[in-house]
């Protein structure tokens, strides 16, 4: 179980080289310079067809896997390697976006949790197709609009629920699976901080805010992901062992959803009826969140 | 040494705990799927120390040799038919990386179960080394010399070998096995040339850095890595330089070249130590002063031995290139054969549809310099695991020989 952690605790060395071209109040490069930083320079980095390659300046070496649905093989083929070199001290990680973990990429990443692979997966989750311009994904919430998804006469933007990837893996009963959010730095960090010395499969899931895909300014990066997590839209928990949940950030009283949404163009369409319907969702699920907390999932 | 009666599949699981590969990742197909078995057993019983990952398909079969090969493993993989083609993707990242990883392919029509070799020939772009077998011994023989050829400084590219589904993955036949020390002394263990490991990061890039301001690019045969544009630190250092993709396809070309000879010299020396040689890139049988040749791959070249046996003893002179390098193709050994015969009857057990035989087009494409020039024909036989009979060669014999003699024929393609 991960150790509270205060925002002081955060390493102070970077791992990451300055300037990058990413957008404008991108929270994928924060996300990069946070989770490098908590597991340090001996390791490497995975990553497939997503903004990463562009933004990830980070002094560790670096691999593009040359499929997009090849993360989960890349990283099992790198921790076997470092395994038969006698190396398995080296961390093996992957910081792979939405579609190429639940979407192209999820027959792999089953797969290499299925075989508890000795690896850390990284989801940088801006919950949509943003590298070529905002096609939905399955980690698309419900009404979002997208590329793909416009909202008009017969469409309300996406008309299903996203895909619940952590709980599938901690299905998968591997060690280590947790969520995270950038506006909560001390809480990833611990989380990676614990992970890091679990070995076999281990899985995160970050909740990474996108001011072009999602139509907010660039400045409310971190605002809008920390109402996402204080309006219980993106709740934040590790399960340990495939079993054990703990809430790991628990706000007093959720924030109404309607706050969060509203940030955010992509939901600027929504009715009334609509964002009740959200809050209702959210709601009941964040109290069978906390039902099970410090307990099992099932 | 000690021989056995094993099947083709058994054959390539001897080469490669022969050649002491050290991460094995497949996936069961027919008619590959023993092979895994095999090798399976060989692993839990301890015979071969190895990573064996057992993976929920292809694609993630040859992703996981590749970047265990990045890493400093011998990697192992092998397939056939569908899932030859579900690994597409993949084969070509192995190829730009150049990786020395190793598979063997239990040939497999892509249209039925039948064996025939439109699998690996749909993968003739992806800048593989291709070659083909006739028969078991040639299987061991070819597993355990496809890695000295893949890791050679020279090529370092990824090796796949064929062989043919059922008629040999299946079929048992005496094979020897060579003594484990003997091949060790011919093989020495696998070592990365340039081994990524995070502590010599910093030295890496400025090493790059150096390389790339002195206006190497990246084309000399190795850079720190065995890396390409995708290695995306050293994107980071030369953002943009678009132009060196291209220089990049043409080290491979180059190097793929180079593998002619390598080719050559690895089965050279191994016939040297072991006492059995193939040819190198093509074996050419009863070829001398001959006034005709036929061209086979694969099992069709065992059986068409056994047609120019009869042949010959029947006084006409017609023999047999056996053609075992698929890629590099051996255009400079064509060009000979070209000079010493009247008439080249190819046989194809493949189509590349809308144009035709595709070891046809190249062997014709190969003589276009030529001043002289013989007369190819084209035969299709096998497809889809057809039956392809002594009869049936001797029958392209006899029709190429004619052409040879200034007779007419009635088709340059013939279906046999």
């Amino acid at each position: 179980m991960s150790k509270k952690m205060s925002i002081m605790d955060i390493p102070e060395e970077e791992a990451e080289w300055p300037g990058n071209p990413a957008c404008q109040g991108c929270a994928g490069s924060t996300v990069g310079r946070l989770v490098y930083k908590a597991i340090g320079r001996n390791s490497l980095r995975v990553e497939v067809a997503s903004c990463a390659p562009g933004f990830m300046n980070i002094r560790v070496p670096s691999f593009y896997a040359p499929a997009f649905e090849g993360a989960g093989a890349f990283l099992t083929g790198l921790a076997r390697g470092y395994k038969i070199i006698g190396r398995e001290d080296v961390v093996v990680a992957g910081l792979i976006g939405d579609g190429g973990t639940v979407d192209i990429g999820f027959q792999g990443l089953s797969a290499a949790a299925e075989r508890n692979e000795n690896i850390f997966w990284f989801t940088y989750d801006n919950e949509a197709y943003m590298n070529t311009g905002g096609q939905r994904s399955s980690a698309t919430p419900q009404y979002a609009r997208t590329a793909t998804t416009p909202p008009s006469k017969l469409l309300r933007g996406k008309g299903e629920r996203r895909k619940n990837v952590p709980f599938i893996l901690a299905l998968h009963r591997v060690p280590y699976v947790s969520t995270a959010s950038v506006a909560y730095p001390e809480d990833l960090t611990a989380k990676i901080m614990y992970g890091k010395g679990v070995k076999g499969f281990r899985y995160m899931h970050i909740n990474s805010p996108c001011p072009t895909g999602w139509g907010f300014d660039p400045k409310d990066t971190i605002k809008v992901a920390r109402m996402l997590v204080d309006s219980g839209l993106w709740p934040l928990y590790e399960i340990l062992d495939g079993r054990h949940l703990r809430v790991t950030y628990k706000p007093r009283k959720l924030k109404p959803v309607a706050e969060a949404l509203g940030l955010q163009g992509r939901f600027r369409h929504l009715t009334d009826e609509e964002v009740s319907a959200i809050q209702e969702t959210t709601t009941s699920e964040w109290e069978k969140l906390l039902s099970m907390d410090g307990g099992e999932i099932c | 040494m000690k021989s056995e009666v094993m099947v083709g599949n058994k054959a390539v699981a001897y080469s490669v705990k022969l050649s002491r590969a050290n991460l094995i990742a497949a996936y069961p197909i027919t008619p590959q799927t023993t092979i895994v078995q095999y090798l399976s057993e060989f692993v839990s019983s301890g015979e071969l120390e190895a990573e064996f990952v057992n993976v929920e398909g292809e694609i993630t079969a040859q992703l996981a040799c590749m970047a265990g090969s990045i890493a400093g493993a011998r990697a192992f993989t092998a397939t056939s038919g569908p899932g030859l083609l579900y690994m597409h993707h993949a084969l070509h990242g192995a190829a730009r990386y150049r990786l020395p990883v190793v598979m063997a392919v239990a040939n497999r029509g892509v249209r039925t179960m039948g064996p025939d070799h439109t699998d690996l020939m749909a993968q003739r772009d992806t800048g593989w080394i291709h070659l083909y077998c006739e028969n078991n011994q040639e299987v061991l023989d070819t597993g355990i010399m496809a890695y000295k050829i893949a890791e050679d400084e020279r090529v370092r590219l990824p090796v796949a070998f064929g062989l043919d589904g059922y008629v040999l993955s299946y079929t048992a036949e005496p094979v020897e096995i060579p003594d484990q020390e003997a091949v060790d002394d011919f093989l020495p263990p696998y070592k990365s040339l340039y081994p990524v490991l995070p502590e010599k990061f910093d030295e890496d890039i400025e090493h790059y850095k150096r390389h790339w301001n002195e206006g190497h690019g990246i084309n000399e045969p190795f850079t720190p890595y065995p890396a390409d544009e995708s290695f995306s630190h050293l994107t980071m250092v030369r953002w943009g330089a678009g132009h060196d993709l291209q220089w990049r396809w043409r080290g491979h070309q180059e190097a793929i070249t180079r593998a002619k000879q390598v080719i050559n010299e690895v089965d050279a020396e191994y016939g040297k130590r072991f006492g059995r040689s193939y040819g190198g890139l093509v074996d050419e049988y009863r070829c001398e002063d001959v006034e005709a040749v036929i061209v086979a791959m694969g099992t069709i070249a065992s059986t068409a031995r056994a047609a120019i046996d009869k042949l010959q003893n029947e006084g006409k002179s017609i023999g047999l290139v056996k053609l075992k390098a698929f890629r590099p193709f051996p255009t400079e050994q064509f060009q000979s054969i070209g000079e010493r015969c009247k008439a080249i009857g190819v046989i194809d057990r493949n189509i590349s549809l809308g144009e035709g035989g595709i070891v046809f087009a190249s062997v014709r494409s190969s003589l276009y310099d030529q001043e002289e020039r013989p007369i190819v024909l084209s035969y299709h036989a096998g497809l889809a695991g057809n039956e392809v009979r002594v009869r049936d060669i001797e029958h392209i014999a006899n029709r190429t020989l004619k052409a040879a003699r200034g007779e007419r024929v009635e088709s340059l393609v013939e279906w046999v």
